[in-house]
């Protein structure tokens, strides 16, 4: 839920660019949980039209990264900002594990997000980008793992947010499920939304990302996009970018 | 953007669709209506009139409301908090307020439905069955009247809201569905037996004055009800002063702990994920 805005954050519209150039900008971003340090300055640049991944071990920050992003846990230190047009909803949010009240359809479960923001919401075309058009009328609770993840994607997108935070969302998926999930950010990308994406599945990540943030160890120990890093660690596959980014095993496969 | 009185309108309409299609709501609800109506009958007060069928009810609903609340609302808030649902909702801007607001509300009619339904079920028994005429309207004291008794649902669905809202603030403050039914039970547990228990324990080691009885029992739940009761509804009809609690402090009282957990609500969901 909202409060008051911290003043290290601002989530409001600086309609300082044109619609389509919206971006959130973090400017050396510090979290401590106590005497734990889980982000240390880091800077990023989250950019309309590109899916930006960010991966890294269990535990090294990355959802305590995108909770700061989305202005639900405000930085020790630092500011994020959000540039772009004013928007009903400026920053969409997929959670690691999405689920929905059971006594509700897939339908009336985006109507009622919709009816948050106002909007009446096109049921059918939403769950058509998501591949569950023909589970429109199925209860939550008849809808699968997979299934639920997908409606979870759709929600996401309800307002048209022109930032959109993906957290794990091929996380238990069968490979077709995953690929698709990927397919509808890049999708979504393509026309001009910024997305991030937290994964753990590096397949995945180097086929639809544009950029990739390796976090660890609290910082951003890489970044670029696949191709480059790949490069700069002398590296053949985004999973060997990890392992030596990670391990130090560079160059060796 | 979308307006406070958008976003809660939508909260409270889907509260209400979760309430009507929860088919155990419909249990607790068959379940509170039987029970009042057999309270009623087998403690003989329904064959007497309204009066005394308020005298048999009184102290078990102190009970039954309070447990009623916690089958209603202790998976209110908790429950959006295990789906996710919470940090869903902050990206549509969701104040706590409103959020809160909304919930409460849905729940609160759910709450009136059941303990409207069972007493007023029980009303139509007495006016059917018992004996000598209870078709009088009161126009003065020392009479029994239907009227007293629809003052008797209003104060019980007054005490019923007060006690949903300490139920959505523990709902607020718990982190899975067990830990609210657990800290639901408890806390009212604590309230309604405990608030009463520090009183008479105050009385006797006398960091209590008499003069703040009325005072005091006025803050604690189920006292404060019971003294409603007893001053509005039992000492009207018997036409002298009970002298049992002060009616105005009493009434501020529930309204006072409904207002004070509602706040909290807000202001611990508002802080809990910064």
């Amino acid at each position: 839920m909202t409060e008051t805005a911290s003043p290290s954050e601002s989530h409001q519209p600086t309609e300082t660019t044109p619609a389509g150039d919206s971006r959130l900008t973090a400017t050396s971003i510090t979290h401590r949980y106590g005497e734990l340090s889980v982000l240390e300055a880091i800077d990023l640049e989250i950019t309309p039209g590109a899916v930006t991944a960010v991966i890294g071990p269990n535990g090294t920050g990355k959802t305590t990264l995108l909770r700061i992003l989305l202005g639900q846990l405000t930085p020790t230190e630092g500011t994020v900002e959000y540039t772009g047009p004013a928007a009903d909803r400026p920053i969409g949010y997929l959670p690691q594990q999405p689920s929905f009240r059971p006594q509700f359809t897939a339908a009336e479960t985006l109507a009622f997000y919709g009816a948050l923001l106002g909007l009446s919401v096109d049921t059918h075309t939403a769950l058509e980008r998501v591949g569950l058009a023909d589970a429109a009328d199925r209860p939550v609770e008849a809808l699968s793992g997979g299934m639920r993840r997908l409606l979870g994607i759709a929600q996401s997108l309800v307002g048209e947010p022109p930032v959109v935070v993906f957290d794990e969302p091929a996380s238990g998926l069968d490979p077709s499920m995953s690929t698709r999930a990927f397919e509808i950010l890049a999708d979504q990308a393509a026309e001009g939304t910024a997305i991030v994406v937290s994964s753990h599945d590096l397949g995945l990540v180097e086929r639809f990302a544009d950029r990739v943030l390796v976090v660890h160890d609290g910082t951003i120990a890489g970044r670029g996009s696949p191709r480059e890093l790949m490069a700069e660690t002398e590296t053949a596959s985004l999973w060997d970018v990890y392992d030596a980014v990670v391990h130090g095993h560079r160059g060796d496969t | 953007m979308s307006s406070a009185r958008t976003q809660f309108r939508a909260l409270f309409v889907r509260e209400l669709q979760t309430v009507v299609r929860t088919r155990v709501y419909l249990l607790v609800a068959l379940g509170v209506w039987a029970l009042v109506v057999a309270l009623v009958a087998t403690g003989g007060g329904g064959e007497s009139g309204y009066l005394p069928a308020v005298v048999d009810l009184l102290l078990p609903l102190e009970l039954l409301v309070p447990a009623v609340a916690i089958a209603v609302g202790y998976r209110s808030v908790v429950a959006d908090l295990e789906r996710g649902e919470l940090a869903v909702l902050e990206s549509y801007d969701v104040p706590a307020w409103v959020y809160v607001a909304a919930i409460y509300a849905g729940r609160a009619i759910a709450l009136s439905a059941i303990l409207v339904g069972g007493l007023l079920i029980t009303a139509v028994l007495i006016a059917v069955s018992a004996s000598p005429d209870t078709g009088i309207y009161a126009t003065h004291t020392g009479v029994d009247s239907p009227v007293l008794f629809g003052r008797f649902i209003a104060l019980t669905v007054l005490y019923g809201l007060t006690m949903l809202g300490l139920v959505v603030l523990v709902s607020v403050v718990a982190r899975s569905t067990r830990t609210a039914l657990a800290l639901a039970a408890g806390g009212v547990v604590l309230v309604v037996a405990g608030g009463d228990a520090l009183v008479i324990l105050g009385l006797t080691e006398e960091w209590l004055s008499a003069e703040s009885l009325f005072g005091s029992l006025a803050t604690v739940p189920n006292s404060a009800y019971r003294g409603l009761v007893f001053e509005t509804v039992v000492g009207v009809a018997s036409g002298v002063e009970t002298g049992y609690a002060a009616a105005r402090w009493s009434a501020l009282g529930l309204v006072g702990w409904l207002v004070g957990s509602l706040m909290l609500a807000v202001g611990l969901l508002g802080r809990r994920q910064r």
